[in-house]
C-alpha cells in the first residue's frame, strides 16, 4: 500500500500580500488616538468621567453583542468598534450624566445607528451621533451640560454666549480652553488631548486629512464672516474652534468612514458644510453646540456629495 | 490529483483558449505543435521537448519528456507584415491582435515590484530583443516606436524613442504606461507589447523554431526556463522544500495566480515563480466596511467598494454602471482593503459574468 501523504497547496485569490491593517488595526488606533483626551478628561473632571466612559464602552459592547445573538449571527465585537462607538459617545456626554442616561444612549447609538443597517459599513450616520441625538432630545435636562455641572467652578463657554452674549466670554483665555479647562461634552473639550489624537490619526493616514481640514475651514470661514459682520455680536473663529466639540467632530466623527464621501471635492464639501452648519446652528439654533447635528445633516448629504466624481480611466 | 514530488522528466503545458491536437501516449518531436490558440492574439503551444503525451484534458497536457528529434526551422524571409504576425503566433508568440498601429509601445518595466524578468532581457538578451522589436516593427508598420522602461536601466534598443518612466506601481501595467507616453487616457490605434513577447519573437525570429523557453523570476534572480517546467520542479532546483499548505505564486503578489498543484508547467505569461508560506490567503469573507481606502487607492479613479458590493450580490448591470470594465485589476484596492475582502476576485466575477452575458444575448438575437 501507498504511504499516506496528505498534501495541498493553498490557493487563493491575489494579492498574495496585504498592506497589513485590518478593521481592528484602525479601530485599536482611533482608540489610541482618543487616549490622550480620555485622560485629560479624567485629569479634568475625576472619576465621573472614567465612570461614564467605561459605562459607556461597556453598554456600546453588550448591546453589539445582544443584536448579534438576536440576528442570530457571528458576533464582529472583537473588531472594537463597538469601544470607539461608546467612547465616542461617552465624549459627547457631560460628567455628570445618570448611569442610566449613559447605558440608554450607548445602546441606541449601537442599535439604532448601526446594528440596525447591517454589520459596520451599512450605516449612513455617525453612530454615536445617534444615540447623542435620541438622548439630547428625550431628556434634555440630563443633556444640558451647563445645568447638570453647577458643582463646578468651570463654565460652558457655548451656552454662556447662546444665553448672555459674547461680553459674557470676552474675558475666557484661550490657552485655557485649548487646556480644557471648559464645559462640555466631557472628552470633546478636551482640545489640546483630541488635537494630538486627529493629527496622529491623519499623520498615520488613518482618516484623510481633508474632511478635518475642510471642517476646520468651514468653521473659521462662517465664523469669520459674522464676526466681520458685526464683531460686537458674534464671536470669533478662534473661540468657535476651542469650544464645543468642533475639532473633536472634525477628526472623530465626521470622518466616519461609512457615513462620509471617499473622494477629494465630496470630502472637501462634506467638511465645509458640517463646518459652515456648526457655526449656523451655534448662532441661530437652539442647541448651544451644533456639531452634533452638523455633522448628522452632512451625513444626510453624503450620498448626493458621493455623484460628483471624475470620469473613470479612459472615458471620454 | 495533487503529488508532492515533481519529475523534472515531465511538462505541463497550460491551455487557457486553446485546443489540444494531440491524444494520449503520442509521440511528439521536440517543437511540435500540440494546441491550437481559439482566441485572437493568442500564440500556439508547442513541446518544449521530445517525448510522449501522457495526459489530455480540456486544461492541460502533460508531456513525458525524452530526447528525440526537431522540428525543422521555418522560413520567415519574405513574409508581409500581416503574414509575418499570424506565423508568429503560429510559432507561439502571443502577439496581441490590432489592425492599425499607430504607436507601438514595447513595455520593458517589470509589472510588479519584485519581478525582474523583463529588466534580465534587457541586460542579457539584448540581440534576440532587437530581432524581436524589428519583426513587430515590420508586421505592425507603426509611426512611432516607444520603448518604456524604469530609471534603473541603461539599455536601448536601436530605432525608437526611449520613454524613462517612474518605478513605482502600479506604473508598469499596460494602460497606465499608454497613458505616460501618448499623455491621452486609453489612447487609440496604440499599442502596448511586454517585453517578454518581444523577445519571443526575436526568439522565433533568430532560430526559425516555436516559443520552448520563457524568463522567470525566481527568487532575487530571473532565468530562462524551458515552457511546461513544473512549477515545484523550479522551486526544488533553487532548494526550496515545500510543504502541505503552502502556496506558490505564479507571477506578481498583487495579481498572479495561486498553482494548483506543484506539477502545474510555466506557461509563456509566468514572469515569475516563488513560495509563500504564510497559509491563510488574505482574502476573508467579509462585508464593506465602507472605510473608502479603495476608492482613494484607485487609479482607474473608480469606486471598487461599489462595485464589488454588486458583484457580491450577483447585481452585474449595476456594477457595470459603474464603469467596472475601465479596470485594469492592478489589484491596489485588495492590497489596501481593511476589511480583506476579495477585491479582484469580485471584480473579474462582474467582467466575466458580464461578457458572458454580452455573448448569450448576442446568440439570442442572431436568427
Amino acid at each position: 500500500m501507498k504511504p499516506l501523504n496528505p498534501f495541498a497547496l493553498t490557493v487563493s485569490v491575489p494579492p498574495h500580500r496585504h498592506c497589513g491593517t485590518t478593521v481592528r488595526d484602525r479601530m485599536v488606533m482611533i482608540l489610541m488616538a482618543m487616549l490622550p483626551a480620555a485622560v485629560m478628561a479624567a485629569m479634568t473632571f475625576g472619576m465621573p468621567a472614567v465612570r461614564v466612559m467605561a459605562l459607556s464602552m461597556a453598554a456600546a459592547v453588550l448591546a453589539e453583542m445582544a443584536c448579534d445573538y438576536f440576528m442570530d449571527r457571528e458576533t464582529d465585537v472583537h473588531d472594537f468598534n463597538a469601544f470607539t462607538v461608546g467612547l465616542s459617545f461617552a465624549f459627547l456626554l457631560p460628567a455628570s450624566a445618570p448611569w442610566w442616561l449613559v447605558a440608554f444612549g450607548s445602546a441606541a447609538s449601537i442599535v439604532l445607528g448601526k446594528m440596525v443597517f447591517g454589520p459596520l459599513g451599512g450605516s449612513p450616520f455617525c453612530a454615536p451621533l445617534i444615540g447623542w441625538a435620541v438622548c439630547r432630545i428625550s431628556w434634555p435636562a440630563y443633556m444640558d451640560v451647563n445645568a447638570s455641572m453647577l458643582a463646578t467652578d468651570l463654565t460652558y463657554p457655548l451656552a454662556q454666549l447662546k444665553s448672555f452674549g459674547l461680553d459674557a466670554v470676552r474675558i475666557m483665555d484661550t490657552r485655557q480652553l485649548f487646556l480644557g479647562k471648559q464645559l462640555g461634552g466631557l472628552g470633546a473639550v478636551q482640545i489640546a488631548g483630541v488635537l494630538l489624537g486627529g493629527l496622529l490619526l491623519v499623520m498615520r493616514k488613518h482618516i484623510s486629512s481633508i474632511i478635518p481640514v475642510g471642517v476646520i475651514g468651514g468653521t473659521t470661514l462662517t465664523a469669520f464672516i459674522f464676526h466681520w459682520l458685526d464683531p460686537s455680536i458674534y464671536a470669533s473663529p478662534a473661540f468657535h474652534l476651542l469650544t464645543g466639540s468642533t475639532l473633536f467632530g472634525a477628526f472623530f466623527l465626521a470622518t466616519d468612514g461609512p457615513s462620509s464621501p471617499n473622494r477629494q471635492v465630496p470630502m472637501l464639501l462634506y467638511g465645509l458644510m458640517t463646518g459652515a452648519l456648526i457655526i449656523i446652528i451655534r448662532t441661530f439654533g437652539v442647541y448651544p453646540d451644533g456639531v452634533p447635528f452638523a455633522i448628522l445633516l452632512a451625513n444626510l448629504f453624503t450620498p448626493v456629495l458621493e455623484r460628483i466624481r471624475p470620469k473613470p480611466f479612459g472615458r471620454r | 490529483m495533487t503529488i508532492q514530488n515533481t519529475s523534472a522528466a515531465l511538462a505541463e503545458m497550460n491551455l487557457t483558449r486553446h485546443c489540444p491536437l494531440v491524444t494520449c501516449d503520442q509521440k511528439v518531436k521536440r517543437g511540435e505543435r500540440i494546441a491550437t490558440a481559439s482566441a485572437p492574439g493568442l500564440g500556439d503551444i508547442h513541446a518544449p521537448s521530445a517525448g510522449t503525451v501522457e495526459h489530455v484534458d480540456p486544461y492541460r497536457v502533460r508531456l513525458a519528456l525524452d530526447h528525440g528529434e526537431t522540428v525543422g526551422p521555418e522560413v520567415l524571409d519574405g513574409l508581409s507584415g500581416p503574414e509575418l504576425l499570424a506565423r508568429l503566433r503560429t510559432l507561439g508568440a502571443d502577439v496581441p491582435a490590432c489592425d492599425q498601429v499607430d504607436t507601438l509601445i514595447i513595455n520593458a518595466m517589470d509589472e510588479e515590484p519584485g519581478l525582474l524578468s523583463r529588466r534580465t532581457l534587457l541586460a542579457e538578451r539584448l540581440e534576440l530583443l532587437k530581432a524581436g522589436a524589428e519583426a513587430l516593427v515590420r508586421g505592425f508598420v507603426p509611426v512611432d516606436v516607444v520603448l518604456a522602461v524604469p530609471g534603473s536601466v541603461r539599455e536601448s534598443l536601436p530605432d525608437m524613442e526611449v520613454r524613462v518612466l517612474p518605478d513605482q506601481y502600479p506604473q508598469a501595467l499596460d494602460p497606465l504606461v499608454a497613458k505616460a507616453v501618448t499623455g491621452i487616457e486609453m489612447p487609440d490605434n496604440t499599442l502596448v507589447v511586454g517585453l517578454e513577447t518581444v523577445f519571443h519573437a526575436g526568439l522565433i525570429m533568430d532560430t526559425g523554431l516555436p516559443v520552448m523557453e520563457t524568463m522567470v523570476t525566481v527568487g532575487n534572480s530571473s532565468r530562462l526556463i524551458p515552457l511546461g517546467t513544473p512549477v515545484g520542479e523550479i522551486l526544488s532546483t533553487d532548494g526550496e522544500t515545500i510543504r502541505d499548505g503552502d502556496r506558490i505564486v505564479l507571477g506578481g503578489v498583487l495579481r498572479g495566480t495561486a498553482a494548483a498543484s506543484p506539477g502545474q508547467g510555466v506557461d509563456r505569461l509566468t514572469t515569475a515563480v516563488s513560495l509563500t508560506r504564510n497559509p491563510a490567503p488574505v482574502a476573508v469573507d467579509a462585508a464593506c466596511v465602507g472605510c473608502g481606502e479603495c476608492v482613494r487607492r484607485c487609479p482607474a479613479r473608480l469606486d471598487p467598494s461599489m462595485i464589488t458590493s454588486y458583484a457580491e450580490f450577483g447585481q452585474y448591470a449595476k456594477a457595470e454602471a459603474e464603469a467596472v470594465d475601465a479596470c485594469f485589476e492592478c489589484g491596489l484596492c485588495g492590497f489596501f482593503c481593511i476589511a480583506r475582502r476579495p477585491m479582484l476576485q469580485y471584480i473579474r466575477l462582474a467582467k466575466r459574468e458580464l461578457a458572458k452575458a454580452k455573448a448569450q444575448s448576442g446568440e439570442e438575437t442572431q436568427p
